[in-house]
């Protein structure tokens, strides 16, 4: 993540408000209003991946506790600032609790139901003035200072702007940070990494709709009159138009959106009549156009322009030193880590897995093959709680998993690597490893936020940094991992997965697209875990790959086991050579 | 009105060159108040580039229909231009909203929006703001006399579910009570709905023997229609909302029969000669229609006109206290406002007071119908 | 209450559903060929109706200088590409379609007062003013976007709808407009009186579903796009240009939504600004669907038509939170029941 000079910033910030004129103050004052909300979008939407609509609902919750509990019951601002967010925070909870399990587009339009119908109840409600609104609304005191002029309002905003900023920096630059980055891969991976996908999501969305009743907040006692129009759902795309325009993958990329689309508005308020005549209203066309130009031009909105305008930062390029993070104990030579019984796994009609058996001990290496649509990844997918088994048992240590999600199996030991790679392609490798380590850490948001965690992030990248420099990518570690070639992307969810300190590691064609003296490495990698006492139960086609590691073979057809054994005896099988080569004649 | 100008214009010259004189104007050109914005722009085009001798900038900025708008707006005007006075905004709660800003920036504001709450109670805020258009309660009261006159004793509502639809059914509910009428139902409606059936069969189940239809612009045809429609029999009454041409336009011959209450201008040519705002209202009508075509004149429009009036009839006075530009020729401004009297315009005649920043009587509503697809003045 | 008004309830929701079901397949279609979430789907509702109504108080409609406009910078974009690759054969069909042919329309225009004509005829020049826009503004806003994720699209589409919007009003003006019933006959049925121009909306989308079935089923661009929306890498390696499949489904979607505007014109009044809730609710019963189940997502509209109906006699004021809440149940439903191993989107 960018990281500007800050304490520049804020001394810039600082002395603008002797410098610069009246109006332009009101301006800033606006934008950093915009800018609170739009930053909880890019967490929410650019970092998480969901789309909201629905942020000027919450804007507007904040809005109307504090001009409710000041007006008709002459409450402190400071009092109801807390009773806001708790409201929200209520209120948010609940929502998310709904609409957060619906993927897709399900969600977007979800935010926007809720958009519209809070925005309805606000001016329904007779005790909140209606549609005509509440007037009066009283300005914020601290200690006897009365913040009544926009300047006075002005360090208040920004105060909260550069916090907002600097703790959603810190926050994903951390443990939950990974793990949130994490979801816009879909949640697949990040529960198999043992996040906890819904938690993280109303992390995400109770964080984007407290920063946005915080701006509801600042927005009352500023304005000092609050009415529905501003929360209503235009509002919710503008500020999603804001954050799209800025970079919504950047939290600068908010305030750069926000500051953008507000003096946008102002400029064309002040020239078009000039240029167009005062009869027409040719504002809204003009910017509606303006949006698609900026948009063909920088699909990733502006920020990503000025960064590459920007010369390359020196960034830290290494990784401290720390601790070995805590093991967990072997398990016993030779004992059994997995124990598939009896599992059917079915589509509809269409039986993936039947009945099938097999065993995986510490210190083995054992390969599932068969040929395409034979039904491995599907196996793979009951085993490690994807996709759970239709029927069967599963054991793992000894303790039944098959109806658990992944995440929980993952926290017992088992790890894995995915046949269609999911990494994070923008993040660099080292942040992708480290995200194997999500389990390993226990800091939360606000430790993050506040800086707190450093000593257990130290210990997390130390040791993903280990494990990278372990299976060989060592001189990428601070590459985008999309940059990579596939064959060495699979590596590195290699290192993801051991990362997270397994007894059992479950591969899904590591060897594909890699070269020969890059398998011959892994080979030799797999060996070693095996002889450390890991288990390992792989899929691969490449048939010297798995005949030169495996210990033991267990071959597939139609969803069924067809062999079972030592590499030699399996070779030499009828029914594999049949399955393989379409039968001997 | 001619006198008064020319006495300025003495005054002005006497006291030589001075600095020019800045109206800010904020209105409702875009978004759901379009309607009653769009006339309120042309107006402001056709006052007065002088006035008392003094150049006269007009600087018109569009709220999109958006109290956080309004209020940028107004502070924009204040603090950039450096204006004299802000006229604005369009609907009631961007009014509501500016009435801080202005009080603070210590300048006269004339609001073009219905609501009383914007010039009452009368407070420390509200002295420096002003408003041309007649209190809901006023037009309300109307219509209430013409019910009861007319023996109708149960009537439905159904109106905007917005501020506008909100502010009449608050005035009207209050006053209708008072006079004994039975209110059966209160319903609402969008203004870009594409239908109100339901409304309307709720309505009609419960057998009103009028309804009132609050709404402003073409969307109020839409309930109208709808109970002509469904065969509803008793009479309809409309608000001062609907007053333009593009509504008979789209309501055509189901709005025959109705009632509302309206501004005088309205209905200017059909006033008897002795009425005192026929002359200027006609002036209005004359100077728009001959701007933008025949019957293009609405009575939203009208109001900015009169804004324009109080101010020209305001400015000499204020000229003697000080230059405009300054704070005193905004604080004299106030006070020259708020001393008018006997000023005839568009839709009545002022004459405000330190509590009464409205200042219009019984003179500045009148009663019409729709006969024959033309407005046709009542009494 | 009574049974006329529980059917007069139904009747209402069903028309209005109709017309939403008709968007919610044009939305449906546009999604699945070009993942572009169509907001300004309302607009050309709109445009349909007010370019028809201006048509018939004889003014010409502003929708003609939009066709022209967006036809000089369509012409001026892909003129430009074929002068580089020198392709000088394709240049006069492509000046003729998208200059030539709005110029000899707004000619036409002034030449001919238009009210004077057959209702028929003028809906057809309303439809030809408005469903070049469809494609003209894949051609200029989304064509240059195709490879962007969803989110970009979207926000490019409400900047269009942005734009759209403020071109009515100039276009326009804020009043709204009605156009007369296409019949002026009335039934009964059990009682309650029953519009012909009710009727014809509901058979006439009725009628429209059925002919989208058949374009998709038996007609050769009707199975490209199929086959686009299935699988867009696949249409294109089947020799299926993306540009054309858009270019293609946009032109769909502006029919549709014109002829619907068309079509309700007479038993509603139309503004400049009417369309976004109307595609709005369309987009509701598009997603319904699963942005991809035409039967579906026609359902779903009509389920929305239903609630709007009922909650509007019930409590009109709580009118939109009714129905919207009520949405989101249903919306969780249909994506749990969609639930299945994701494969991730980036």
């Amino acid at each position: 993540m960018c990281r500007l000079p800050l304490p520049a910033l804020a001394a810039l910030l600082a002395v603008a408000p002797l410098l610069l004129p009246e109006f332009t103050i009101t301006l800033l004052n606006y934008i950093g209003l915009y800018a609170i909300v739009a930053v909880g979008l890019v967490l929410l939407t650019g970092v998480a991946g969901l789309t909201s609509f629905g942020q000027a609902a919450f804007v507007g919750i904040g809005a109307y506790t504090t001009a409710w509990l000041t007006t008709t019951w002459g409450w402190s601002p400071w009092l109801t600032l807390l009773v806001g967010l708790a409201l929200t925070a209520m209120i948010a909870f609940f929502l998310g609790f709904i609409t957060l399990r619906m993927g897709g587009h399900y969600l977007p339009l979800g935010t926007i139901a809720w958009g519209i119908s809070l925005y309805f109840l606000f001016g329904n409600l007779e005790f909140l003035g209606g549609h005509t609104g509440i007037s009066g609304v009283p300005p914020v005191t601290l200690f006897g200072w009365e913040l009544k002029s926009g300047r006075d309002f002005y360090y208040l905003i920004w105060l909260v702007v550069l916090l907002a900023i600097a703790a959603i920096s810190n926050l994903l630059d951390s443990r939950v940070g990974r793990s949130l980055r994490a979801l816009k891969g879909g949640t697949v991976m990040a529960e198999a990494m043992g996040v906890n996908t819904p938690h993280a999501k109303i992390v995400a969305f109770l964080i984007a709709a407290l920063l946005a009743s915080v701006s509801g907040w600042l927005y009352a006692h500023l304005q000092r009159f609050v009415n529905p129009t501003p929360f209503a759902l235009t509002q919710g795309i503008e500020y999603l138009f804001m954050a799209v325009v800025g970079g919504i993958g950047h939290v600068w990329g908010a305030v750069l959106g926000a500051g953008l689309i507000t003096l946008l508005k102002q400029w064309l308020q002040d020239w078009l009549p000039q240029l167009l005549g005062q009869s027409g209203n040719f504002e809204m066309i003009v910017f509606g156009i303006a949006m698609v130009l900026i948009l063909q031009r920088a699909r990733d909105g502006l920020w990503p322009v000025i960064l590459k305008q920007l010369p390359a930062r020196h960034e830290k390029r290494q990784v401290a030193t720390a601790e070995i993070l805590p093991k967990r104990p072997l398990a016993a030579a030779n004992s059994v880590l997995l124990e598939v019984h009896e599992v059917s796994k079915n589509f509809g009609g269409l039986v993936a897995n039947n009945r099938l058996s097999l065993r995986v001990a510490a210190g083995e290496v054992m390969a599932l093959i068969g040929p395409n649509g034979a039904g491995k990844s599907t196996l793979f997918n009951c085993i490690s709680g994807v996709a759970p088994a239709t029927d069967g048992e599963i054991r793992f240590i000894g303790e039944r998993i098959e109806r658990m999600p992944s995440r929980d199996i993952a926290r017992r030991g088992m790890s894995r690597t995915f046949q269609h790679v999911r990494l994070l392609g923008q993040m660099s490798v080292l942040e992708n490893v480290a995200i194997g380590a999500h389990l390993r850490g226990t800091q939360g948001v606000l430790p993050a936020a506040l800086r707190l965690d450093r000593a257990e992030e130290r210990g997390l990248l130390a040791e993903a940094a280990r494990q990278i420099e372990r299976v060989g990518l060592g001189e990428h570690m601070f590459d985008a991992a999309g940059s990579l070639a596939l064959g060495k992307q699979r590596i590195v969810e290699i290192a993801r997965a051991l990362c997270s300190d397994p007894c059992l590691l479950l591969l899904d064609e590591p060897a594909a697209g890699l070269r020969y003296r890059e398998k011959q490495d892994l080979a030799e990698l797999l060996g070693k875990l095996r002889n450390e006492g890991m288990g390992i139960l792989l899929v691969e086609h490449d048939m010297d790959f798995v005949m030169g590691l495996a210990d033991r073979v267990v071959v597939m057809e139609f969803g069924e086991k067809i062999a079972e054994g030592v590499p030699e005896s399996v070779q030499r099988d009828p029914r594999v050579l049949e399955a393989y080569l379409g039968g001997v004649d | 009105m001619k006198k008064t100008l020319l006495a300025a214009l003495l005054t002005a010259m006497a006291a030589g060159a001075q600095a020019e004189i800045n109206v800010g104007v904020t209105l409702s050109a875009t978004g759901p108040a379009a309607s009653l914005g769009i006339p309120e722009k042309n107006t402001i085009d056709l006052m007065p580039k002088m006035i008392a001798g003094q150049k006269v900038n007009y600087i018109v900025l569009d709220d999109a229909s958006d109290t956080t708008t309004a209020v940028k707006n107004t502070k924009k005007l204040i603090s950039e231009h450096k204006v004299d006075v802000v006229i604005g905004s369009t609907t009631s709660p961007n009014s509501l909203a500016m009435i801080d800003v202005v009080a603070e920036g210590e300048t006269p504001m004339i609001s073009m929006a219905a609501a009383a709450r914007i010039v009452e109670p009368m407070d420390e805020k509200r002295k420096w703001v002003f408003k041309t258009p007649q209190n809901d309660a006023q037009m309300s009261t109307a219509l209430v006399e013409h019910m009861t006159s007319n023996n109708i004793k149960t009537v439905a509502y159904i109106g905007f579910s917005d501020a506008y639809g909100e502010g009449w059914w608050n005035e009207f509910a209050k006053i209708a009570q008072a006079r004994k009428l039975t209110l059966v139902a209160n319903e609402r409606f969008n203004r870009a709905d594409t239908t109100v059936t339901g409304q309307i069969l709720k309505i009609l189940s419960a057998k009103p023997d009028a309804v009132l239809i609050g709404g402003a612009g073409t969307p109020a045809a839409l309930p109208q229609k709808s109970l002509k429609e469904k065969g509803y029999k008793g009479v309809i009454y409309q608000t001062h909302g609907v007053a333009n041409n593009d509504f008979l336009r789209v309501c055509g011959k189901d709005c025959e029969g109705t009632v509302l209450p309206s501004g005088p201008v309205l209905v200017v040519a059909q006033l008897p000669a002795d009425n005192p705002v026929k002359k200027s209202a006609q002036e209005y009508v004359s100077k728009y229609e001959a701007a933008h075509g025949k019957g293009s004149v609405s009575t939203f429009g009208a109001h900015a006109w009169d804004a324009g009036l109080l101010l020209a009839n305001a400015v000499p006075g204020a000229l003697k206290k000080g230059q405009p530009g300054t704070r005193e020729f905004r604080a004299a401004l106030r006070e020259s406002l708020e001393q008018t009297k006997n000023l005839s315009a568009a839709h009545g005649v002022f004459n405000m007071s330190a509590q009464d920043h409205l200042g219009f009587d019984q003179r500045a509503r009148v009663l019409v119908t729709v006969k024959q697809g033309a407005w046709t003045f009542i009494k | 209450m009574d049974l006329q008004i529980l059917l007069l309830l139904g009747q209402d929701g069903i028309t209005n559903g109709a017309i939403y079901a008709l968007l919610a397949l044009a939305l449906v279609l546009v999604f699945t060929v070009t993942r572009v979430i169509f907001i300004p789907q309302g607009e050309f509702v709109a445009y349909g109706a007010l370019t028809l109504a201006s048509l018939q108080t004889d003014k010409v409609p502003g929708t003609v200088w939009l066709l022209l406009g967006l036809g000089i910078i369509v012409a001026l974009l892909d003129g430009a590409k074929l002068l580089r690759e020198r392709r000088y054969a394709k240049l006069p069909p492509l000046l003729i379609a998208n200059i030539g042919v709005p110029l000899i329309a707004a000619a036409g225009l002034f030449a001919m007062p238009p009210a004077q004509l057959p209702l028929a005829l003028q809906v057809l020049i309303a439809m030809l003013l408005v469903v070049p826009l469809g494609p003209m503004i894949y051609r200029v806003a989304f064509q240059p976007l195709a490879g962007a994720s969803v989110l970009v699209l979207l926000i490019v589409s409400v900047a269009v709808h942005v734009a759209l919007i403020g071109l009515g009003l100039l276009f326009f003006g804020a009043e709204g407009s009605r156009t007369p019933a296409f019949t002026e006959l009335s039934f009964e049925l059990a009682g309650a009186p029953l519009q012909g121009q009710t009727i014809l909306v509901v058979v006439a989308s009725a009628l429209l579903i059925i002919g989208l079935y058949f374009f998709f089923e038996r007609t050769l661009y009707g199975k490209a796009l199929r086959a686009t929306a299935m699988n867009r890498t696949g249409a294109r390696l089947m020799g299926i240009p993306p540009a054309l499949a858009g270019k293609l489904c946009f032109t769909l979607a502006a029919a549709i939504g014109a002829f619907s505007g068309i079509l309700i014109a007479p038993i509603t009044t139309i503004y400049y600004d009417s369309g976004f809730l109307i595609g709005l609710k369309g987009f509701v019963g598009a997603i319904i669907g699963g942005l991809a189940s035409y039967p579906l997502a026609a359902l779903g509209a009509i389920l929305v038509g239903l609630l709007e109906s009922y909650a509007s006699f019930y409590a009109s004021a709580f009118k939109e939170v009714i129905v919207f809440t009520l949405i989101i149940p249903v919306l969780l439903w249909r994506s749990l029941s969609a639930r299945h191993v994701e494969e991730e989107e980036e």
